[in-house]
């Protein structure tokens, strides 16, 4: 139904928004792009929709190449955007009626398809109410309703559940999963919720850095993390990298990933490992604050694939933040600045190894920057490591070091909130 | 297209008839206009060479361009708000022609401007203002009003898209309006300005819609005046209006 491949994207104020993604969604699948904030889920869905272009690839939607028929591409999808689309000043069905008009619709099949999704979607005593007196949930119920009103054959819905409380977001979900058996829609949904993903989609595909790292359905991905995760709070993060050079070292640990001061260890068998791994642990001088022992959940794919916990991951670049669209236009100097210190910045934050276990160290921490060899397979990685190392000069590594540490125990922030840190520029704020 | 326009147009009708205060606070700037500068220069029409009978008489096209600059910046600003409601984008996902999106938001504004500036006329008469009794001059007039409307709506969805932002819009909204009423023949007659000013005054294009709205609303109306003024105003409608849609199709970054 969606065949993407080789998908580019960057926009004029220089964010590489999709780096080459490959994807297939087949016909009556619900496909989840799953992603932290600016992973490039959004830009994604706007290729997709005919509303952004494209730097390089080709994109099929159903059936029709996306450059060559894009009027037939938008006559077969129905796209609920991250905002709201429903106008406020408008009543439910007169927004549904200005949309079947947009389509070209008849009268009479606009008035009974109003009806008929009023009904579906349990608003039909709400329709002639101005939509600014709706609910959260019900303008979200509007608004799929509204993408859905010519019948199309592909329904993408951007962060569905983005600001809604829990009830809606459950009785969201029911419509999404009835959409989908009732009617036979395939829907490409973008999410950053873990549970979202897991419970509607069959199959997810995790997005970081505007690439698909990988795309499974959630219990096969759950299955590549095998056996328990024992996920360690530890009281001092500066323990971390000693606790994680004995931990390696001892039999029966699969593998370990470092996220703040969580410390994820995967175990074939959690219950006759943990008394062992809180042994270990005191011995290395480590103090545990918390120990939770699970089954893996689509959040330690997660971070096995793009080194960071999503759930920890914030977002680092607001993508409507005023001062990025200055920046791209003729605000040229400024920009360059900050690109400079930001680079600066990521090329400086490898610490230089000082001790054998604070080799380790960078596995865990320079997820973004890292190559991605860094972060997936099994121990040890050590020698790759090093070679990365050497391309930095000495110098910059002695001076990075300090605030390196800075900005590792900041909470879980991307770079580009350390990088003012460091150069102490007043610069654009994004909210935190 | 001219159905996707009427649609959208109908939309936006619809949704400033549900505020009409809006066209209403609108108009409270240009009838203050009038009532101080009626008052201030009053005195002005009995200087040797006043092309009119009153001051008013005189002003009074000058208000209602006035009207429609100040009414039709404001297109690009809801523009702006649309777009980041994300109707913008709801209209874009449909096959619609995406001349029409913008057609159709010019074509509302300059309805609007129309029925401010019906209500401005109609304001000034009890004021001792004289306009043409003749229909057909009245409706050419507003046809000028309609023209420059539609132009000025269409520079502001324009520079909306360009900027992408409401502040600096708004304010270069405001920055242009007055120097543009001032560099023309809207307040004051053109024997009594410099000749710089008359000089700049025709490279400027609200002067042709003053000209234009004064050759048809004037108690004598000038045909004569009126058909090359008008025309200039046509081709700048047409020109501003070609520019939003090109800027408008642009957007898909
Ligand atoms: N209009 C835009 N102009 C410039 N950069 C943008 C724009 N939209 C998004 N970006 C950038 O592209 C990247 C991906 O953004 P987006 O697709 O919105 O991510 P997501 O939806 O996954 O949060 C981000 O780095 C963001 O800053
Ligand atoms: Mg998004």
């Amino acid at each position: 139904m969606i065949k993407i491949a080789g998908l580019t994207k960057t926009f004029p104020s220089g964010a590489r928004a999709l780096a080459g993604v490959d994807l297939e969604v087949k016909p009556g699948e619900i496909l989840a792009l799953l992603g932290p904030n600016g992973a490039g889920k959004t830009t994604a869905v706007r290729v997709l929709t005919t509303l952004c272009g494209f730097d390089s690839g080709h994109v099929a939607v159903a059936g029709h190449d996306i450059d060559v028929e894009p009027e037939k591409v938008r006559q077969a999808i129905g796209y609920v955007a991250q905002e709201t689309g429903v106008d406020y000043f408008l009543t439910g069905r007169e927004n549904l009626t200005l949309q079947g008009q947009l389509y070209r619709m008849t009268k009479a099949d606009i008035l009974a398809r109003s009806a008929e999704l009023g009904e579906y979607f349990d608003l039909t005593t709400q329709l002639d109410q101005l939509v600014s007196t709706y609910s959260g949930g019900m303008r979200r119920k509007l608004d799929i309703a509204t993408a859905l009103i010519h019948r199309p054959k592909v329904l993408f819905l951007d962060e569905p559940t983005l600001g809604l409380d829990a009830p809606s977001r459950q009785s969201l979900w029911q419509y999404v999963r009835r959409l989908n058996t009732d009617l036979g829609l395939t829907i490409l949904l973008t999410t950053h919720y873990l549970d979202e993903a897991d419970k509607l989609a069959h199959r997810v595909a995790i997005i970081d850095n505007g690439k698909i790292q990988v795309i499974d359905t959630p219990d096969a991905l759950k299955d590549t993390i095998k056996g328990d995760a024992i996920i360690l709070e530890v009281a001092d993060t500066q323990t971390i990298p000693k606790l994680q050079y004995v931990l390696a070292n001892m039999a029966d640990v699969q593998d370990i990933r470092i996220d703040g001061p969580h410390v994820h260890v995967y175990v074939a068998q959690g219950a006759t490992m943990i008394p062992r791994l809180v042994d270990a642990t005191r011995a290395s001088g480590a103090e545990i604050k918390y120990l939770t022992f699970a089954r893996p959940t689509l959040d330690d794919v997660f971070l096995r694939y793009t080194g960071s916990s999503m759930t920890r991951k914030k977002d680092g670049s607001e993508p409507n933040a005023w001062w990025k669209q200055w920046a791209g236009k003729g605000g040229g100097k400024w920009q360059k600045q900050w690109q400079q210190d930001q680079t600066a910045t990521e090329t400086a934050a490898a610490p230089p190894p000082e001790a054998p276990w604070q080799r380790w160290q960078n596995q865990g921490d320079t997820s973004d920057g890292a190559p991605s060899a860094a972060n997936s397979g099994t121990w040890p990685q050590q020698e790759a490591w090093r070679d990365a190392q050497t391309s930095v000069p000495d110098e910059a590594r002695q001076k990075a070091w300090p605030e390196s540490q800075h900005w590792q125990s900041d909470e879980g922030g991307p770079k580009t909130k350390a990088s003012w840190k460091q150069t102490g520029k007043p610069g654009p704020h994004t909210k935190d | 297209m001219l159905f996707d326009t009427w649609h959208l147009f109908k939309k936006y009708l619809r949704i400033s008839l549900r505020m009409p205060m809006w066209t209403i606070f609108g108009l409270i700037q240009p009838l203050l206009w009038l009532l101080i500068f009626s008052a201030l220069f009053g005195g002005f029409a009995s200087m040797p060479g006043f092309p009119a009978a009153s001051y008013i008489d005189y002003f009074l096209p000058g208000v209602v361009v006035m009207t429609v600059l100040f009414g039709s910046s404001w297109s690009g600003v809801s523009l702006l708000r649309e777009l980041t409601a994300g109707t913008v984008a709801r209209m874009l996902v449909s096959p619609i022609s995406r001349t029409a999106v913008v057609l159709s938001r010019v074509l509302h504004s300059a309805f609007l401007v129309l029925l401010q500036v019906i209500i401005v006329l109609l304001t000034a008469l009890p004021l001792g203002a004289h306009i043409t009794t003749q229909i057909s001059f009245i409706l050419a007039g507003l046809t000028a009003v309609v023209l420059l409307g539609v132009a000025f709506a269409s520079i502001s969805n324009g520079l909306a898209i360009m900027l992408q932002r409401e502040e600096p819009l708004v304010m270069i909204g405001n920055l242009m309006t007055l120097p543009l009423m001032f560099f023309s023949t809207a307040m004051v007659p053109q024997q009594f300005m410099p000749s710089w000013l008359q000089y700049a005054a025709m490279f400027n294009p609200v002067e042709y819609g003053v000209q234009a709205a004064r050759a048809a609303l004037q108690a004598n109306p000038d045909a004569g005046v009126f058909w090359p003024a008008a025309g200039i105003t046509a081709l700048f409608a047409i020109a501003a209006t070609a520019w939003a849609v090109s800027a408008f199709k642009a957007l898909r970054d």
